[in-house]
């Protein structure tokens, strides 16, 4: 079997294909201490994509609350137990992919989900960690936790629905990376909805073939971002293009959030697809439970996200998350200001990092009324 | 004929996947002893080309064809459902027939939900009937493959299988550009191109989408593991019945056809049959599959020889595979030229074929 390198795990791994980087790889950053679980992109996405027959059951965009929820249900949880404790040795995975975890006569390590297992697509909504106490809610920090995880394909570098795709049906874009299911080549064996550990493609049964997020690559052609990210009620996510650590192009912003900041996080790391969203952890959550889930990277992540006030460039980036509905090439922050430019060069949106403070009387003496809203 | 590289090279494939016969007969599971045979009977009149259970069938001798679990590219089946089937075959010179019959508890007529497999079977028939079929064909050497599938014989038998059939009290409001009234039905409510838009499977014409359905049976043409398409005419017939525990299933399709690439019958002719099963209920798939070894397929010849002889329309000689196809021919009907004159002194009818069918055998 060829023999990939895989840098979210800094390490070569096996993979059925030999690496194939795109010229160019759609990438998005979604910062969790933001969601507020609102469902909008869940919605933009049902409403441009999956409003037909066979599709009622399908959120290629959905938003589950964590620890306990899950979309198919418990689809994290059930394959990390089927892969066993795996370790890390610093930054360099020393465990078992799925791919390396094949059993026989497999591509990957994977299961196919039941048809139940769709059926509460926000199971576990709202649910704590644990038993929230009498009286704890006077005292900060709280021991118990959630918190909301909102997710779409990761148009994985190494994707495994790809990988077991025996009709070669899935194929990854060279001009994007984005990773689709030719609906003229499957047959609908869902080789790839049982071994995409995300659960992200999915079975029609009116065309009887498997389906999935196609990000939005029609808007993408057109420079923009996803529905599902410019959509986005609480500004949480961001496209980009995503390079390899080697071409890191510092003014890109996922490259400056995940290779530059190394504040945004891949999901799931150890299952070795090297997929292409990334996530800040949120601030709140048990560290171990964290790294399980996004890798030996959580500590730093977490505290570089604590001090973003004092690093200006970052911040100057989280503000033009949700600006725009254009795609950000390159941003610049100068003069208290964050710019993002497109491919061209040219500048598409300007957001101050501060806004400027308005402060008017609370007695307007000219109209002879009074205030509520001062600033 | 002229052995080219290629040839040569398809060769080599046959040698490797008869050592993986011999491999798995050393396992006990089928014997590479003697090549099965199969006998397409010649019956006069009409072939029961969707009745599984006609009488007629009882004509056809019955071959047991072991199946073992197919362990050759991902995904595999590790462990079989089905350790064997039942195959015969009829012809009546226009038509060639095949009968599977297997057992199966339980009945996979759907595919419509995350997790229900269908039950299927298929017959696969190299394009040169004069080269053993290597599994799902080699680039220069394709096989036919005829795929017959319970779900699409449920939208046959049954009408197209809806989210209805799945969901009873399913109910959605709206879906664009459709027509007619909640919950709404596939395919007449979502005729129209723009409704179509978000069936995609269907409106970019792929074959396992659509929901008008002629027959219950796949015509598709294969170069190696993952090239199986659809051939662009369909002309197989059949249908499949569950009965008390066991499946029997009708292939037949006229012996000649004109489409490209699609296995061709001659009265007298030999060939090469291969089958396979699957079991929904073990959501067997694709590759997930139990196969047999090649078959020797002899296609009987009808029994009253002189006159059709002088009416037999020679084909042209162009490829060598033809020639030796009709060198065969007509050895058949030399034989039984001999055999008919034997017969003269008073052999009944019956035992007319059974003398036939030693001397072709
Ligand atoms: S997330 Fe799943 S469906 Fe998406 S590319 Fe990766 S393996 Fe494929
Ligand atoms: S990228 Fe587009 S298709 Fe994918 S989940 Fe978001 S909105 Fe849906
Ligand atoms: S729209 Fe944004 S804030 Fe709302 S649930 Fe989705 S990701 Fe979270």
């Amino acid at each position: 079997m060829p023999k990939v390198f895989n840098w979210q795990l800094n390490r070569e791994m096996d993979y059925p294909y030999p690496a194939a980087i795109p010229k160019k790889q759609f990438a998005a950053v979604f910062d969790l201490n933001k969601c507020i679980a609102c469902q909008t992109c869940t919605f933009a996405c049902k409403n441009s994509w999956t409003v037909g027959r066979g599709q009622e059951f399908m959120f290629w965009n959905n938003v589950e609350t964590k620890p306990y929820g899950g979309y198919p249900i418990a689809w994290d949880a059930k394959l990390l137990e089927m892969l066993g404790p795996q370790g890390w040795d610093a930054g360099t995975y020393t465990g078992k992919t799925i791919f390396e975890a094949a059993p026989a006569g497999r591509a990957a390590l994977g299961f196919l989900p039941e048809e139940l297992d769709w059926i509460h697509p926000n199971i576990g909504e709202d649910e704590t960690s644990g038993i929230v106490p009498g009286g704890m809610h006077m005292t900060i920090p709280h021991d118990v936790w959630n918190f909301y995880l909102p997710r779409i394909c990761n148009h994985c570098s190494f994707p495994a629905c790809l990988a077991a795709c025996p009709r070669k049906a899935i194929y990854k874009r060279k001009e994007d990376g984005v990773v689709l299911i030719d609906q003229e080549r499957c047959r609908g064996y869902r080789e790839c909805n049982r071994a995409c550990p995300y659960k992200k493609a999915m079975y029609n049964g009116i065309t009887r073939l498997s389906e999935k997020c196609i990000a939005c690559f029609p808007m993408i052609e057109q420079g923009r971002q996803t529905q599902c990210i410019v959509n986005c009620i609480g500004k949480i996510r961001i496209a980009g293009w995503i390079r390899q650590p080697k071409d890191i192009d510092e003014e890109a912003p996922v490259d400056f959030m995940v290779h530059v900041r190394k504040v945004a996080l891949p999901l799931y790391p150890q299952f070795g697809l090297m997929m292409n969203v990334y996530y800040m952890p949120p601030i709140h959550v048990p560290v171990p439970y964290l790294q399980q889930m996004f890798g030996p990277g959580v500590e730093h992540a977490l505290e570089v996200y604590r001090n973003v006030k004092d690093d200006e460039q970052l911040l100057g980036l989280f503000l033009l998350m949700g600006s725009t509905d254009r795609w950000v090439d390159k941003f610049r922050v100068k003069d208290g200001k964050a710019f993002g430019y497109d491919a061209k060069g040219s500048e598409i949106v300007r957001v101050p990092i501060k806004e400027p403070n308005f402060v008017r009387p609370f007695h307007d003496v000219a109209r002879n009324t009074f205030r509520h809203n001062i600033t | 004929m002229r052995i080219t590289g290629q040839k040569l090279w398809v060769a080599g494939i046959a040698v490797f996947a008869a050592g993986i016969g011999a491999a798995m007969a050393g396992a006990g599971v089928a014997s590479a002893q003697a090549q099965p045979q199969l006998r397409s009977v010649y019956v006069a009149g009409a072939l029961p080309v969707t009745d599984p259970t006609s009488a007629s069938w009882a004509q056809a001798a019955p071959v047991n064809v072991a199946l073992t679990p197919q362990i050759v590219t991902v995904p595999m089946l590790l462990k079989g459902t089905i350790p064997s089937l039942e195959v015969r075959s009829l012809n009546n010179g226009d038509w060639i027939a095949f009968r599977l019959e297997w057992e199966d508890s339980s009945l996979d007529g759907t595919a419509i939900t995350q997790d229900k497999f269908r039950d299927a079977a298929a017959i696969q028939l190299p394009v040169d009937p004069s080269i053993p079929g290597v599994c799902m064909g080699v680039r220069g050497q394709p096989v036919n493959l005829w795929h017959w599938k319970a779900d699409w014989q449920t939208d046959i038998d049954a009408g197209f299988q809806d989210l209805t059939n799945a969901y009873p009290n399913f109910w959605k409001d709206y879906y664009p550009f459709a027509v007619g009234k909640p919950p709404f039905v596939v395919p007449q409510d979502f005729a129209d191109a723009d409704a179509r838009r978000y069936l995609v499977g269907w409106a970019v014409g792929n074959p396992l989408s659509q929901p008008a359905r002629v027959t219950p049976i796949e015509e598709l043409v294969a170069h190696g593991f993952g090239t199986a398409a659809s051939q662009s005419s369909q002309s197989v017939l059949g249908r499949g019945q569950w009965q008390n525990g066991r499946w029997s299933v009708v292939f037949a399709r006229p012996m000649t056809t004109s489409g490209p690439d699609e296995a061709q019958f001659t009265p007298g002719g030999k060939g090469f049959v291969a089958v396979a099963a699957w079991n929904g209920s073990n959501q067997e798939v694709g590759g997930r599959k139990q196969i047999s070894a090649d078959l020797a397929l002899t296609v009987a010849a009808p029994p009253a020889p002189a006159q059709q002889v002088s009416q037999a329309p020679i084909p042209a000689p162009a490829e060598p595979s033809f020639v030796k196809r009709y060198w065969w021919a007509g050895a058949v009907v030399l034989a039984a030229l001999l055999v008919a004159g034997a017969a003269v002194l008073g052999d009944l009818y019956g035992r007319l074929s059974a003398a036939e069918r030693k001397v072709t055998e």
